[in-house]
Parts: structure tokens; C-alpha cells; sequence
């Protein structure tokens, strides 16, 4: 029962809170610099982008086939918001950080668990601060689409939102994992070290193991580097969003465990213990999810509409066997252009590499090497391509079912553009930078004080 | 006199809890004992005073009540009740020494921020600016006051706080004899107001001319409790002023 003298404040109001958090992650020097950092860096991968794009469209006027193959997604957005994903990697982390470790710094985490927030209003309320220096650091690669549109540059909405969404759940992600790093370590220059280890570890840790076959494939998909890929492929994965959204909210869980300075070490560690559990379970979980919507204009990851129809009606389990090493050419062919496409739409279908362990070099001697069994309803055929204009007959012949005429008008269009970009880089190298520092004067400025408190000394 | 004795003397039906008790706190940092089965209790209304030299354990021992520290034994009573930690803060405010938070932040969005949080009236605030002097500086960052003002910051927000306990480290350091009267009249205006507070002073005049009573520690246990009258008492010291008293005793 709750004692008379105990002070009852069940609601305590979030906007002050929010407030104050918000003020926190401004009033540093963290968050500006790292936006004028973003705004050349940004900037200059924009020019570039559109220079290359410009080349590539020139060509395309004199050769119009290669039009189909100039998407603004590829061709600029995804260099564009490169420099963005570079940042946030790199420098977002101390900013993250700031929000609860000058706190612990100061001892203002002290007062702060005293107030009548629970932990977890606590946490979620300096990761909502975290999400508005994320939004602010979006300004200058939303900028730079506004450009982009303003050039004559064609967008199509739900990729270009799905890219920017990519980017919330990787920047979010990087926030929750320093503020982790920041609820463990008493010191922000130690929080930095741990949460850069993180991102630049799971950087290496995709450049070093991506390729490489069996368990190692699985080891460099914790990466956090393969939270955008799908996302820059124009790939909505309902798996990989709810997989991020765990791993989010586990970190978010585990600061929140951390944070209270009173909890016993040894509770702390079990109660982590029980967060981690979680958050594996769901990520476990989402790894069997297969949905996903392809958001792209050209459906790249998709067939043409007629074979995603008659390829969704294959009831029957379908096994296909690759005679391929993980890291050869053809394989990665093979998987970017048929076995991913399957994977989204195919009910039933289970992928093996037959040759784990095989490395390109040596396996000349084996005579089945680069072929691709396909077995469906007691049926099965083999075949060494690895296009899907000779793949997807294989399989509807195994399947007895007649190859679906083609849809009309299902071509992507493409489109080229040649522009010049050099006047965007005053923006980049000039505006935008003095709107920032305005910004941040303007911010910094002293309050107005209500008349009752500044009445505080009169009688 | 409540102390160790009291509380370990059982409950009779005549027994009535003090606001809060300390019953057996221990602390330890590796080999090292901060802090050795100190039990004590507190009543409403009182200012008491832990006094003791630097190292004495007052600050570990404050921590440990308002629930900032974990203890190795030993518990917190809130009228006879043990409550759960994260439950503390509904009836204790911890003001800790030294404390210069958020330095970016403007003194007058701190006050409001603390008032806002617990709900409290403008009132509340304007009364806190007026008692410590506040209003000169209420547009200037924090990390940008003197020591004096960050000190008088401090103690506003103690006073905001609705809390019926008030724990507070060394909440004269950093005066100079005017300011340190100043305040002293505010601490006791805050009893007499029905707040309890839990000074941890290690200056014995300023102990002396505040505290009701007087819970003496030195290397982490405690070496006596009372008023001075009871303290003198003890020592056999009828004229000792509280530095007589803690030398015999310590």
C-alpha cells in the first residue's frame, strides 16, 4: 500500500521531458558539427551522382535501349544518401551518445532517475530526441532530392521512401546501440569506443566475410551493413523490418536495464540476460518471414507480373540444387537475377548449395560443377543457366504448365537525364552550412522567462 | 534516542516507526567496508545531520538510502515499510554534493523543467528563486554560474521536489559565512514548513547551528546519535560543543 506521505505524480507530464531531451542532443556541439560534416559530404556525392548519371544518359540518347537501364534510384538516390549512411556509421554514434552521457558525466543521471519518470519513459524519451537528430541530419540528402526534382529529375515515391525508411531503421539502430553503450560505460569517450566498434566492426565484418560461404555467410548478415541493402534494392522485407525493429527495441531494452545506478550488478546482468533472450527469439522469428514488396518502379526484384501470378500457384515443394561455389560469378548471377525473385513469390521453395566449402579455384575436376538441379513434384531437370528467360520455362515444364504469354506495356521506361549540377554545390558547400550555424545560434538562444519566475525575487 | 539498539529491540504494540529507518546498511567496495552496519532512524519534521571527516562514508551512505547505490545489506524503511527501490524517489529527494548537471542547459528551463515534472505550481518556483536569490541568473547557462549560484541552483531544485525527505551532501560547501547563514535560514524554514531533512555536513559549526540531531560517523560505522544534549551525555562533556563531542567520540 502506498504510504500518505509518498509524493503521487501517476502521470508526470512526457513534454517537458521531450523538452528537455530534445534541448539536450541541440544544445551540444555534436549534432552541429556533424551536420556541416554532412553537408559537403553530401553535397559533393550528389554532383557526382548526377555528373555519372549525366554520362550514362548521354549515351542512352544515342543507344535509347540502355535508357531502361538509368533508375534514379541506383543512378543518384543511393549514392546521394550514401554519404548520409557514411555519417550516420561514423559520427552519428556521438551524438547518440551525448544524450545520456554528459548526464552520467555530470551526475545529472542522479536527479535525472529521481524524477517521477519511469526508466523506460527515460529511455524512450532520449530515443525520440535521437530521432530528431536523425531528422535533422536527413536535411541535407532531402535537400538534395528536392534538387534532384527540381533538375527535371524523376522520382518515384514509394522507393525513394522506402531508401529514406532504410536509412530511419539503420540510424535508429546506431542510436539505440550508443545509447546502450552509453547506459554501460561511464564515460563518453568509452561509450564511443564501444559503439564504434559496433558499426565499424560490422563494417569490416561485411567486407571481410560477405561472399563467403556457410557459416560465414551467416556470421557477415549480422551486419549492420545489410540492414540498407534490402532497402537500397528497392526491397520493403517484412522480415528484415521487424528483425531491425527487435534489435532496436533490445537496445533500447538494455539501456534501459543499465541506466538505474541502484540496481545490483548481478540483477542487471539477469535481467539482460532475459532482453537478449527476447530479442533472439524475434530476430529467429523473423528470419522465417519471406514477404516482401518490391517498391520499385522497374520491379527488379520481381518477374514480369504473368510469371509472379503463375509462379505463386506452385503448391509443390521446389528444390533447387546449385553446383556453384558461393563466391563465383555465376552464382552471384544466378541468385541477384532468379533465386531471390524466387525466394519472394515461389510458396514452397528450398535452396541448396551443393558444393559448401568448394572454392571456384580446383573445381574444374568436377564434372557437375555449374550446373543447377531443379526438382518439382516428382519431377526434375538441370540446366546451367543462370538466366531467368531459360530458367523460368525449365520450371513451368516441370511443373506442366503452359509459359505465361507476356503483359503488355511492362517495360521500364528509364530515365536519363543530363544536368548540371554544379550550381546545387553553392547550396551544399554554402547555404546550407550558414542556415545550420543560424539555426544553431538561433537555438542556442536565451530563454524568454515567464513573468512569475522572473518575478522570483520580488517581496 | 533512536538507533541501533531501538531498531533491533522489536515492535510493540506501543511502537510507532520513525519516517524512515536504516536498518544494518553495509557497503563494500572490494576488501574495503564503506560502510558498516549503520542503523538509524529519522524523524518527521527533524534536520539531521551525519556528520563526520571527509571519507566517513556520509556520501555512500546517503546514495545507498535514496536508492543510488546498491548495498551489500541491510534495509530502507519508510514508516516500518521497506519500499521497492525504483520507489524511493516517491518519498526522498537526494540533492548530491557538487552536482553541476545539464551545464548547456539554462537555469531558468532546469527550474521549469523540475517544476513541470512533478506537477508543481509556478508558485513553487517563484518561491525557490526568491529564497536563494536566483533571479539574476535564471537567464545564464549553468556550467556558466559561480560556485555559488550553481550551489543555490542545486538547493532550488530540493526545493521544488514535493518529496517529504530531503537528503542533501553538503549543501553549505561553496558559501561564504553571509551565504551559508542565508541558507541555513532556508533549511530551517523548509522544517519548519513539516519537510524532514538529512544533512551530510563535515563542518561541525554549520552542523551545530542547523541539525536537530546528530548521527556522528567515522570510517564508515557510526559513533554516536542524538541531540548534543544527548551526545554530551554520552561523553561526560556537559560544556563540549559538537567538535568536543565528535573528537571523544571518534
Amino acid at each position: 500500500m502506498r504510504s500518505p506521505d509518498a509524493v503521487v505524480v501517476y502521470r508526470a507530464p512526457l513534454r517537458p521531458l521531450l523538452a528537455k531531451e530534445l534541448r539536450d542532443i541541440v544544445s551540444g556541439r555534436a549534432l552541429w558539427t556533424m551536420l556541416l560534416i554532412l553537408c559537403p559530404l553530401v553535397g559533393y556525392g550528389f554532383f557526382q551522382a548526377v555528373a555519372l548519371y549525366g554520362e550514362a544518359s548521354s549515351a542512352a540518347r544515342e543507344a535509347p535501349v540502355l535508357a531502361a537501364g538509368l533508375s534514379p534510384l541506383d543512378g543518384v538516390l543511393v549514392p546521394t544518401f550514401g554519404a548520409l549512411y557514411l555519417v550516420v556509421t561514423l559520427l552519428f554514434p556521438f551524438v547518440a551518445i551525448r544524450s545520456l552521457g554528459r548526464e552520467k558525466e555530470t551526475g545529472a543521471l542522479r536527479l535525472l532517475v529521481q524524477l517521477p519518470y519511469r526508466v523506460p519513459t527515460l529511455i524512450a524519451a532520449k530515443m525520440t530526441a535521437i530521432f530528431g537528430a536523425w531528422l535533422a541530419a536527413l536535411v541535407p540528402a532531402v535537400s538534395a532530392v528536392v534538387i534532384w526534382a527540381a533538375l527535371g529529375g524523376h522520382l518515384y515515391v514509394p522507393e525513394t521512401a522506402n531508401l529514406a525508411f532504410g536509412h530511419l531503421l539503420y540510424g535508429l539502430l546506431v542510436g539505440a546501440i550508443a545509447l546502450f553503450a552509453a547506459s554501460i560505460s561511464e564515460s563518453s569517450a568509452t561509450a564511443a569506443i564501444i559503439a564504434l566498434a559496433f558499426t565499424i566492426g560490422s563494417w569490416v565484418l561485411d567486407f571481410a566475410l560477405a561472399g563467403q560461404p556457410g557459416v560465414l555467410e551467416w556470421v557477415a548478415r549480422l551486419s549492420l551493413t545489410q540492414t540498407l541493402r534490402t532497402f537500397e534494392q528497392g526491397l520493403l522485407s517484412i522480415g528484415l523490418l521487424l528483425g531491425i525493429v527487435a534489435a532496436i527495441c533490445g537496445f533500447a531494452a538494455l539501456s534501459a536495464v543499465w541506466l538505474h545506478p541502484g540496481v545490483p550488478l548481478r540483477t542487471k546482468f539477469v535481467r539482460s540476460i532475459a532482453c537478449v533472450a527476447a530479442a533472439a527469439m524475434v530476430l529467429a522469428s523473423a528470419t522465417r518471414i519471406r514477404t516482401s514488396v518490391d517498391l520499385t518502379e522497374d520491379r527488379r526484384n520481381s518477374f514480369p507480373a504473368a510469371d509472379q501470378r503463375a509462379l505463386a500457384e506452385l503448391r509443390e515443394p521446389l528444390l533447387i540444387m546449385v553446383h556453384l561455389a558461393a563466391e563465383d560469378p555465376r552464382y552471384v548471377d544466378l541468385r541477384r537475377n532468379v533465386l531471390t525473385k524466387l525466394e519472394r513469390v515461389v510458396p514452397r521453395l528450398t535452396i541448396r548449395l551443393a558444393t559448401t566449402g568448394q572454392s571456384v579455384v580446383g573445381s574444374g575436376s568436377d564434372e557437375g560443377y555449374g550446373e543447377i538441379d531443379y526438382s518439382y513434384a516428382g519431377r526434375a531437370d538441370k540446366s546451367r543457366s543462370t538466366s531467368p528467360r531459360e530458367i523460368l520455362p525449365l520450371l513451368y515444364a516441370l511443373a506442366g504448365r503452359p509459359v505465361p504469354p507476356p503483359g503488355a506495356s511492362e517495360e521500364y521506361p528509364g530515365y536519363p537525364l543530363i544536368a548540371d549540377a554544379r550550381p546545387a554545390l553553392l547550396w551544399f558547400f554554402g547555404g546550407l552550412p550558414l542556415l545550420i550555424v543560424l539555426a544553431w545560434r538561433w537555438l542556442r538562444r536565451a530563454p524568454q522567462i515567464a513573468q512569475p519566475i522572473k518575478d522570483g525575487d520580488q517581496p | 534516542m533512536i538507533g541501533s539498539t531501538a531498531i533491533q529491540r522489536g515492535r510493540t504494540a506501543a511502537y510507532v516507526p520513525a519516517l524512515m529507518e536504516v536498518a544494518g546498511v553495509t557497503k563494500r567496495y572490494g576488501e574495503q567496508r564503506a560502510l558498516t552496519d549503520v542503523s538509524f532512524g529519522v524523524n518527521a519534521g527533524e534536520v539531521l545531520g551525519l556528520i563526520g571527516p571527509n571519507g566517513a562514508g556520509k556520501t555512500t551512505l546517503l546514495e545507498a538510502i535514496a536508492g543510488l547505490l546498491p548495498v551489500d545489506d541491510g534495509r530502507i524503511l519508510w514508516r516500518g515499510t521497506p519500499p521497492a527501490l525504483l520507489h524511493r524517489r516517491d518519498f526522498m529527494f537526494y540533492l548530491p554534493d557538487g552536482l553541476r548537471p545539464w551545464d548547456d542547459e539554462y537555469v531558468a528551463r532546469l527550474l521549469e523543467f523540475f517544476a513541470a515534472a512533478y506537477g508543481r505550481p509556478a508558485r513553487i518556483a517563484t518561491e525557490a528563486i526568491g529564497a536563494l536569490g536566483l533571479a539574476p541568473v535564471l537567464r545564464q547557462r549553468i556550467g556558466a554560474l559561480s560556485k555559488g549560484y550553481g550551489r543555490r541552483l542545486m538547493l532550488a531544485l530540493a526545493l521544488i521536489a514535493p518529496q517529504p525527505l530531503l537528503l542533501m551532501d553538503e549543501p553549505f560547501d561553496g558559501f561564504d559565512l553571509r551565504q551559508t547563514r542565508e541558507v541555513m535560514g532556508v533549511v530551517r524554514e523548509v522544517a519548519r514548513n513539516g519537510r524532514t531533512l538529512v544533512l551530510a555536513i563535515h563542518q561541525l559549526i554549520d552542523a551545530e547551528r542547523v541539525c536537530d540531531r546528530f548521527v556522528l560517523l567515522a570510517d564508515g560505522r557510526i559513533r554516536g546519535i542524538g541531540t548534543l544534549a544527548d551526545l554530551r551525555a554520552q561523553t561526560g562533556m556537559p560544556a563540549g560543543g559538537l567538535e568536543d563531542v565528535f573528537l571523544a567520540l571518534t
